[in-house]
């Protein structure tokens, strides 16, 4: 009778067993990583509203492709989903708006070098952290907030956003480095 | 350690990448030479900034509310999973779908007996069941529960028998329109064949006995006694087929 039960379920709109045990232990594993989620969308579509948008879908999806989630690290598999759909959205809006693109001129290693005091930081300015951050390409931007504020270890980045382990480290690497020079360029045009 | 190659083992040390004793090695490094030192503090740096200064946005509230109610929605809304079970249905209806239109042109070309009226209704109403929309009225294998389901639906009390152990599961019950009465028709599963069983009251108080036919690669058996008329109808082969409606009379 399991096979055939479900042809005629006497209430269509009620939640049947099954799925309000999905549901409960859906918002048991998934539902508690809900500022994870928003603070990637949020700094993946540098926009609130956005990132509501893209959070919501995502918990759908996610809710949808639930049963593909076979324990583990609920945080690194929602954030998988959220990534994607941050994908979708930024692919869907790349012809509406101007993406900010990171500046190479103003950002060049060279004025790192022409300051002797390069990437170190003394008079440090948040604003320009948070603006270099948020104009790192979002390849950088990602690895950058997965590491540093969900801190999430290389194995989890490469989860989260498919790529070798390897891939996360020297990308890793690079955003560090662009963001040392961009804050360091902010800091030294300021003073001159 | 070259020191020119380091800056990887230094991120990879800040991350907390490198075994204990990598770790220890690059700790003493990065301690006794300058250049890496200032590298590993800037690197330091840099993180610790990005961790205290950079904002975590947080979810608004009613954010949390929005999603929970659609998942709620969606949870309700979503077909069970166990459906899926189903699928070949689906894809049987197609191709039944289409022998149930060529069968039924083919009938209208010539005049039919009452009988194969009769039998010409009983497939259409087997192939419209597998269409996966209307199998089951009643689903369930108790014969206790199938049997008084009908009471008040038809103005007789059809007999309900499970041969579960025989091999062929009851599985449900639904009322059916078969010359213009409604009739019962109680199903039974052999593996992964359906039959269709057809019972109702004869008009007529003759009896009549055991007979085959085929239509269209289904088998149809029918039987009269005791003043109910029986059909039997499904993919199954004959030979099983006949065996089912020995054990049924």
């Amino acid at each position: 009778m399991r096979c055939l039960a479900p042809l005629v379920d006497d209430h269509p709109m009620k939640v049947s067993m099954d799925e309000e045990t999905k549901l409960a232990v859906f918002e048991q594993t998934i539902v508690p990583h809900l500022n994870a989620a928003y603070n990637l969308a949020a700094w993946l579509t540098r926009n609130k509203d956005d990132a509501e948008d893209v959070v919501q879908e995502a918990y759908l999806r996610a809710f949808r492709f639930f049963g593909g989630f076979h324990g583990g690290d609920g945080k690194a598999w929602l954030l998988a989903i959220v990534r994607n759909t941050c994908q979708t959205w930024l692919h869907r809006e790349k012809g509406n708006r101007s993406v900010v693109m990171f500046d190479e001129q103003m950002h060049s290693p060279e004025l790192a070098k022409a300051n002797p005091e390069g990437m170190l930081l003394k008079k440090f300015d948040v604003a320009s952290l948070r603006e270099c951050l948020e104009g790192l390409p979002v390849d950088y931007r990602e690895v950058v907030i997965l590491r540093e504020l969900e801190e999430m270890s290389y194995q989890e980045i490469a989860d989260v956003v498919k790529i070798p382990l390897g891939t996360v480290m020297s990308r890793l690497s690079r955003a560090r480095q662009r963001l040392a020079d961009c804050v360091a360029a902010r800091v030294n045009g300021g003073l001159v | 350690m070259r020191c020119a190659s380091s800056r990887h083992l230094l991120e990879l040390h800040l991350d907390g990448e490198l075994s204990a004793s990598e770790s220890a090695e690059i700790q003493e490094h990065v301690e006794n030479c300058v250049s890496c030192g200032g590298l590993y503090q800037r690197l330091e740096r840099l993180q610790t900034d990005i961790r205290t200064q950079v904002i975590r946005h947080r979810a608004p509230a009613q954010l949390q509310q929005s999603i929970q109610a659609a998942l709620r929605k969606a949870a309700a809304s979503e077909p069970p999973a166990p459906r899926i079970h189903w699928n070949w249905m689906a894809v049987a209806a197609s191709v039944l779908l289409f022998a149930s239109m060529a069968w039924n042109v083919a009938f209208l070309r010539s005049r039919d007996s009452a009988r194969d009226v009769v039998a010409r209704e009983v497939l259409s109403s087997h192939l419209r069941s597998l269409m996966g929309t209307h199998l089951l009225d009643v689903p369930s294998s108790d014969q206790h529960t199938v049997k008084p389901w009908f009471n008040g639906k038809l103005n007789f009390s059809p007999d309900v028998r499970d041969f579960a152990s025989q091999g062929f599961r009851l599985v449900g019950g639904r009322v059916e329109y078969i010359s213009d009465r409604p009739v019962a028709a109680l199903v039974y599963q052999r593996r992964q064949h359906i039959i269709n069983l057809f019972t109702w009251p004869s008009l007529s108080s003759s009896q009549s006995g055991y007979s085959e036919m085929q239509r269209n690669g289904y088998n149809l058996v029918s039987w009269t006694e005791h003043g109910i008329t029986c059909w039997a109808v499904s993919d199954l082969q004959t030979g099983e087929l006949e065996q089912f409606a020995q054990l049924y009379k």
